[in-house]
This record gives C-alpha cells, structure tokens and sequence, in this order.
C-alpha cells in the first residue's frame, strides 16, 4: 500500500476539542499486530475491552475482516520511539502467531463439529480455503510489517532467506485458497483449469507491477542513503562547531595573548587529529595511551610542545602506573625549569620500559637537590625504585635528560637482557640512592634492585607502596 | 634557538633551489616567509600532483618539499609525484631530493612516501631554521629522520623488541649502532648531539641515517610492505 505510505503528515490530527492520538497501530502494547492496542489508545480506553470485543467479533464472523482492515490500513506507531522502533515485544509476537494459528484452527474445527451433522461436508469445504486464505495474508503482510522493522536493524543471512520464503508461501497458500473457494464442488479438470487462470493473472499482475515495485524500492533506498548521509553530516557540523569553531572564536579573542593562542590552537589540533585518525588499535588502557594523554596534558598545562614517540606497548600495571607519574613530574620539571624543545621517548620493549624526557634547558644535578625538593627525589627517584624501577639524571651539553626504567613483566618473555642496559649508564643511582635512604626508610629493602625477580604486581618486596604514594601529589618541584 | 642556528649560515655556497609542493596557498607562503633566501632560493610552487610534476621537470631543483597529500594524479598524493619524477637530475646532474612534509602523523603515509623515494620527513610544525637544516642535509644526499619518523622505524624494523641484525648489510633488520642512532634521534637528540654520546662523528650519524633509510625502502619486511599495501605502491 504505496498511497497511504509516502504521506507522513502529522497536520491532519489538529483537532482542538480532543487532542486524540492517531490511530496507528501500537509498538509498545500488542499481541499480533498492535491493531487492538492502536485502537485502544486512540480511543483512550483499555486495550483488553477491545481485545476481548475483537475476539467476539472474530468469532462471530467479520472480526477476521475488521482486524485486517485496520492492520492493512494503518501505519505502525514510530513517533513514540522517534527513529528507532525497538521491535520489544517480537519475541511474544511470534508465540502468538503460533497461538493464533492454533486458536484459529480449533475454532475452525469447532465450528464445524457445532454445526449440525450433515452440514458438516459443507463448511469444512468453504471454511479450508477460507481459513488457508487468512494465513496466507497474514503470513505476506506481516513479512512486509517484518521487513519495515528490521530496515533499521541490520540483517542475517537467514533473516534475508526467511524476508522471501514468507511472502511466497503466502501467496502460494492464499492463490490456493481463492481457487479452492472459487471451485467450489466442481470437477478435478475445472480446479486445474482456473488453477492455471489464477497463475496467469498473477504472473500478468507481477509482469506489470514489478517495474513500478522496482522503482518504488530504488526510491525508498535512494532516500534512505540520503537520510543517512544528512545525519553524517549533520554529526560532522556538531562536532566541528563543538570543536573548531568554538576554539577559533576563543582564538580571536584572545589574538593579544600568544601563549594562549599557541596552546588554544595545539590542544584543538591534537583533539581534531584524535578524531580524524581515530587511533586504530591502541587500547585506552595501555602504557603507551597513558603516557601520550598526560604529555598531551602537561602541554596543556603550560602551553610548551611536547613530541612525544613511543614504540612498543603493554598492559598498565603498578609499576607503569609510576613510570607514568614519574614521566609526569619530570615533564613539569622540563617545562617548568627547562627550555624547549622538550621531548619524550618511551620504549616498551622485552627487556622492560625505558622512558627518557628531555628538555634543552641549563640542567641541574641530583647533588644539588635540596632534601626539602620532594619533585624529583620522591616523584622521581623514589617512585621508580618502589617499584623495581630506576630513575637517573644526566646533564647534557644543551638541557637535560631523566631516564625512567621498568623491569619487564613478570609474564612476559626474554627477561635475560634486562640488565644489559645497565653497564651503559654512568653511575647517577648510587649518589641517588644513598641520599635517599637517608630520608625514605623502606629505601633499602629495594636498593639491591631486584630486577627481573620482583618484577610482578605482587612480588614480596614492595612495602607499603601505598603510603608514601600519596605524598608526592602534594609537594611539587622545585 | 638551539643548534640550527649557528649551523645555518655556516656556508657561503650558491643558494639551494626549491620548489614547494603544498595545496594550501597560505603554508606555501609562510615556507616562504621563513625561510632565508641566502641559503634556499624557492625557484617554482605547485598546488597539485600534475603541476608538481611540471614544475619539476621544467625548474630541476636540488630538493623539493613535498606534501604528502595532494589532489590530482591517481590519488596518492606525494606518492604520486615521487613516481612520475624518478629520474628527474637536479641543473648539476644529481638526483631531485625530496622531503616529505605533512601534519599527518599516519605510519602509512610517511612510509609509503619514504618508500616512495623521498629523502626525509618531517611535520609542519616543524621551526624555519630546522626546515633549513633539514632542507640542507637532503641537498647533501643525507636523510632526515624526525624523532616520530625514528620511533617508527623501531617499530617496524622490530628493534623496539629486541630484534638487530647480525651483518650490517641485512635489510629486514637494523644493526645495533643503527638502532643506537635512531633510539638517540627519537629521544629528541640532533645529529651532532648523538655523534657527541656515541663518540662517533657526524658523518658516521649521517652515514648511519642514510643506510636506516636505505633500508627503510629497500626492506621486505611485512610491517613495511603492509603499510606500502594499503597505498598501492606494490
């Protein structure tokens, strides 16, 4: 039913007096169809009344007729779940179907058996094709009811087989109905004969209808494909008036502040890239995401750019969880003390994480911090070794360099080479280390630094990580 | 700011001739604006792949910066130009360097445009006096690593995890003083700086740079000739 189908026109309803719903047929309350439902909340009373005066009028006769009428003639009832017409109850639906085929045929039979004895022959001979007529009409339009529904949905193979199994079979049981009826009491030869007449008026029917189908279709999907590229677009105005636009306005009010400008601008670039290129396999909860997003928020922060690189990935784990905080307080150190270029690199590799920040600043040395500078030696130096880490400091002709290590895993393979890197360094820790004791008293417990043993969340040495955690957040750095 | 500067002016030498390949008018000019014209002579500009390749051919420039993505030509952008400009001679018979330039930060698009032939790549944001320096290098025929380029590198060549090549000449894998080198560029480090930590000179650096990216092109490494896949290039 093309006609009634293209005019989705709410105006018609402005009827002052009562502001009635329109008669659609309901989604949310329904058994088969929704027909009663509809009904009832048009008329605003209860869809069990007019259930039960359906079911009576269904077994008195033109129920059949009436029910099929409205389903034919109204539309589903989209408004209450704009757009996105959750088929909620099909599960019931289609138990139903099976009951209502049950009761149909058990009232057909009962009919039959009420009706007096010689009469019998007679109306099971009219009331066969009848009722084969009935389920072939309603096995058709509720494929097309069906096929309304899962339009939004997406569609299994077997649904697709099913979506044209049903209306065949349909058709084939309803063409059989009409001839049956038609042929009422007549001879083998007339039933085969209109048989093949009814055949080709369908196939003459098909012949004519199916260019108009066929157009009618390519319409509809046309349609639809614009609807959906309406709304992609509409989605990327959002976003870009979210984002850019708002930054842009912000830009030009604050043209006098450069610092302000600069940061504006390298925070919207980074989120509008985030958007675009939409990391594709990094998990949100990995070393390396943790590491980019608090290098993106010390930029942030402080309006410095930070090239970050990182090659390698791992699980987050306590000890990347210091190696993070630790990248932290060394990038404020950077950007607060040191000069830019600033950058970071983070190598997650099989003989553990090596992070170094670097900053192109004047340098300081680990001697000259104050034992009240609670940044760099807690923040720093101490998270790391708790954590079966190690933390050092080199000066660099141009700026300095903090290097953060990790063990590997305590799952992951290749421990052997862990120590490897060890040798290179140029002995920072020692100094380090023997100041620290001095103030940290769970320092010597982890001095021997136990590489690959204790490497795991749970190793036994690890004492009391939670207590002093809590207290680099306050003091900051020098 | 830093070491580009002092190095910048250094030579006295015939300007270096550029054409800048870019879509957006207004990047072209700020290259321009930026950059010292003692040093880099800008001799032609090209909004799209076709009058690249024109302009190339027509001004045979020493270095060409190359956008990576361009309209025109099949759709590959810088790729595009690199491919129909191979063999194209500079005006003292050298091959055409190219560096590449983009705000993407893609893997496969700064893979696919190394793979393509070009000599380097860095990203827009990158300051005029490092543009010059990086523009200079590829002049001389060295490489131009950016620290992103560098980390990709790792990745790809499994160095990251531990994987180093047993004789320098393997292809699939970086020997252990490549890695060193490319672990230094990555951590933010200029060449003179990572030839000062490795007690080697610059040119052993740049020597270094040039064999990672001969690799970096030659290789048949599958994280390679994936990323090379995904732009067509094979």
């Amino acid at each position: 039913m093309g006609e009634d189908g293209q005019v989705p026109d709410p105006q018609p309803v402005v009827s002052p007096p009562v502001q009635r719903p329109k008669l659609y047929r309901s989604s949310s309350d329904r058994w088969i169809a929704g027909v009663c439902g509809g009904i009832a909340e048009h008329l605003g009373i209860s869809s069990a009344l007019v259930r039960l005066l359906m079911v009576l009028a269904v077994v008195a006769g033109p129920g059949v007729f009436v029910y099929g009428f409205f389903w034919v003639m109204t539309r589903p009832d989209t408004s209450a779940t704009q757009g996105v017409p959750v088929a909620r109850s099909r599960r019931p639906l289609t138990r139903n179907q099976v009951l209502l085929v049950i009761g149909a045929t058990g009232l057909a039979i009962g009919l039959g058996w009420v009706s007096p004895a010689g009469q019998l022959g007679r109306h099971l001979g009219f009331l066969l094709p009848v009722f084969a007529v009935a389920v072939g009409a309603f096995l058709a339009w509720s494929q097309l009811d069906a096929s309304e529904r899962s339009r939004w949905a997406g569609r299994s193979k077997r649904g697709r087989i099913l979506a044209v199994a049903r209306p065949v079979v349909g058709v084939v049981l309803a063409t059989v109905g009409v001839v049956a009826l038609a042929t009422q009491g007549q001879g083998f030869d007339v039933v085969l004969t209109s048989a093949l007449a009814a055949v080709a008026v369908l196939v003459g029917a098909a012949v004519i209808a199916l260019p108009w189908v066929v157009r009618m279709w390519q319409g509809l999907q046309a349609e639809q494909t614009e609807r959906i590229r309406a709304t992609e677009r509409a989605d990327i105005a959002a976003h870009l008036h979210d984002s850019v636009l708002q930054t842009l306005a912000l830009v030009q009010r604050r043209a006098d502040d450069p610092a302000t400008v600069i940061r504006l601008a390298r925070s919207q670039e980074r989120e509008l890239r985030e958007w675009l290129y939409a990391d594709q396999n990094r998990s949100t909860d990995s070393l390396a995401s943790a590491v980019t997003t608090v290098t993106h928020e010390v930029e942030d922060e402080h309006g410095i750019p930070i090239e970050v690189v990182v090659t390698g990935d791992r699980p987050m784990d306590d000890g990347g969880q210091a190696l993070v905080k630790a990248t932290r307080e060394a990038l404020l150190n950077a950007v607060r003390h040191g000069a830019p270029p600033v950058s970071v690199y983070v190598e997650v590799g099989p003989s553990g994480v090596e992070a170094f920040v670097r900053d192109h600043g004047p340098g300081f040395e680990t001697t000259e911090i104050g034992d009240d500078r609670l940044g760099v030696r807690e923040s720093i130096l101490g998270r790391m070794r708790r954590h079966g880490g190690a933390a050092k400091i080199r000066r660099l002709e141009s700026g300095t360099e903090i290097e953060l290590t990790l063990p590997p895993l305590a799952g992951a393979d290749g421990a052997t080479p862990a120590t490897a890197e060890a040798p290179a360094s140029t002995a920072v820790a020692p100094a380090s280390t023997a100041e620290a004791s001095a103030s940290t008293a769970e320092a010597p417990a982890t001095e021997p630094r136990p590489n690959e043993t204790n490497a795991g969340p749970t190793a036994p040495p690890t004492p009391a990580p939670g207590v002093r955690e809590a207290q680099p957040t306050g003091g900051r750095t020098t | 700011m830093t070491s580009p500067t002092h190095t910048a002016p250094a030579k006295a030498t015939s300007p270096i001739r550029l054409v800048l390949v870019d879509d957006h008018r207004m990047f072209r000019s700020g290259v321009k604006a930026e950059l010292d014209p003692a040093v880099t002579e800008v001799v032609g500009e090209a909004p799209d792949v076709d009058t690249a390749v024109a302009v190339i051919k027509e001004t045979r420039p020493d270095v060409v910066l190359l956008d990576v993505h361009l309209p025109g030509g099949n759709g590959n952008g810088g790729v595009d130009v690199l491919s129909a400009t191979r063999g194209a001679t500079t005006e003292a018979g050298q091959p055409v360097r190219f560096l590449a330039l983009s705000v993407s930060d893609a893997a496969e698009d700064v893979i696919a445009v190394i793979r393509a032939g070009a000599r380097g790549y860095v990203t827009k944001t990158i300051s005029g006096n490092d543009l010059m320096t990086a523009v200079r290098r590829v002049a001389d025929g060295d490489a131009v690593f950016s620290p992103r380029l560098a980390g990709f590198v790792l990745d790809a060549f499994g160095a990251a995890a531990g994987e180093i090549a047993e004789v320098d000449e393997e292809l699939d894998r970086l020997s252990a003083r490549e890695r060193e080198v490319m672990r230094l560029i990555a951590r933010g480090y200029q060449y003179k700086e990572v030839a000062k930590e490795l007690f080697i000179s610059i040119k052993t650096v740049e020597t270094h740079v040039s064999s990672v990216l001969r690799k970096l092109q030659l290789s048949s490494r599958h994280e390679l000739t994936a990323w090379a896949m995904g732009r067509r290039l094979l």
